[in-house]
């Protein structure tokens, strides 16, 4: 086996293997999406218009993200996270320009779903900050929608 | 037994809930935003009826003053389609706040002809119908979650065959128009707390920095908006400042001139 055959085997395998995984990563994202639009649902109820799109990728126990977000004062938000595994424990706040804590006291924290609600006093930048705080797993999907009213 | 099982896995599974309950750490009062600078993602673009909602709070628009018919011209041109796209979006949540059913239908089979344009027709067509459907049962709401699902289907199309930049100019035609109509109604009956609204600085950014990435499209066009924002950004970046009726004027004559150019040819 000449050595150029060698290299040629094993970036073939390592292509193989990085396209059989893609689908499966996503599909966890999608997973965790699937489990943040559960969580929304009992407020389209309410009149909260839930996007479409959503944010996520994958976290290590206590690693944090923050989302940027433009809110309009007059307006009224829930931003819901959530990841497909259920042992984990995840949070979702809402934070102002200044790095202050803005969100509503009526926020919550049930075990991989977490939800953040804010009513914005100024119209401007604001940033969500999630965390998975437990989880048996490495890294953890999640993934993070918001509704407004 | 069997019921004796079932609550007692019921009481575990409650005592465990509120353990978890009870473990929520309280989240910190503050935090070091810098600090998570590099972590932070770009701002998310919102919707125009997020602003048209906020806006129409504050009472007396009449929305149907707003509602555009006309169709724009036909071009062949990617990035223009694309900023024509997402105006035409924008026109649709215009439309939904003035309760105009025939307009939203047309803005239905309007955007469905722009998405064929741009190759990503294929994932319309569902929602032009549905679109339709809602427009002609005037379910509002459904109409507005239909063209949130449209804009997001598009983009999505395009993120899947790496035209991510085509995506960010429909967001982008989508913003100007949006701001277009929030600048017009401000303009007309000035209060501080519709100027407020106007207040998007990091929107600005995000979408300087965007055009900047762009620089193979070479569209005259392009060039124009960016060179707009650049005019924009210090008359909404107040600080605590109140945005002053004088720069809602000039932002809205600012967008205005670019609405013309987005939906006409030169």
């Amino acid at each position: 086996m000449t050595p150029s055959f060698q290299i040629f085997r094993r970036v073939s395998l390592a292509l193989v293997c990085v396209v059989a995984l893609a689908p499966v990563t996503r599909a966890s994202v999608d997973d965790a999406q699937s489990f943040a639009l559960q969580a929304a649902e009992p407020y389209v109820k309410d009149g909260f218009q839930v996007r479409e799109d959503y944010w996520g990728g994958d976290l290590g126990v206590a690693e944090k993200k923050a989302v940027r977000q433009q809110l309009f004062k007059g307006n009224e938000y829930w931003f819901w996270l959530g990841t497909e595994v259920e042992a984990a424990k995840v949070s979702v706040h809402v934070y102002d320009a200044d790095g202050k804590l803005v969100e509503q006291p009526d926020g919550w924290q049930k075990g991989h779903f977490a939800g953040a609600h804010i009513i914005p006093k100024n119209t401007g930048s604001y940033f969500v900050i999630v965390e998975i705080e437990q989880s048996p797993e490495e890294r953890t999907h999640w993934a993070l929608v918001y509704g407004f009213r | 037994m069997i019921l004796f099982a079932k609550i007692s896995k019921l009481s575990v599974a409650l005592v465990a809930g509120l353990s978890l309950w009870a473990q929520a750490a309280e989240a910190p009062k503050h935090v070091d935003i810098k600090q998570l600078s590099k972590k932070v993602d770009d701002v998310v673009v919102p919707l125009p009826n997020e602003v048209f909602g906020a806006l129409n709070k504050l009472g007396g628009v009449n929305w149907r003053e707003y509602v555009r018919n006309d169709k724009g011209s036909n071009f062949t041109e990617r990035p223009r389609i694309a900023l024509l796209l997402g105006a035409v979006i924008a026109d649709g949540f215009i439309a939904v706040q003035a309760e105009d059913a025939p307009t939203v239908k047309e803005i239905g089979a309007r955007v469905l002809a722009l998405a064929k344009g741009i190759g990503v027709g294929g994932s319309i067509t569902p929602h032009a119908k549905a679109i339709t459907d809602a427009a002609d049962k005037r379910n509002w709401v459904a109409v507005r979650s239909e063209l949130d699902r449209t804009q997001n289907s598009v983009q999505q199309a395009m993120n899947e065959v790496h035209d991510e930049k085509l995506s960010q100019l429909v967001s982008l035609g989508g913003w100007l128009r949006g701001t277009e109509v929030l600048t017009a109604v401000v303009n007309k009956r000035y209060s501080e707390e519709g100027a407020e609204l106007l207040h998007q600085p990091d929107l600005l950014v995000y979408f300087e920095n965007k055009l900047q990435s762009m620089p193979e499209y070479n569209l005259r066009l392009l060039l124009d908006i960016h060179a707009a924002l650049l005019e924009v950004k210090p008359l909404i970046d107040t600080g605590d400042a109140q945005i002053s009726p004088a720069a809602v004027k000039k932002i809205n004559e600012i967008t205005t001139r670019l609405g013309d150019a987005i939906t006409k040819k030169s």
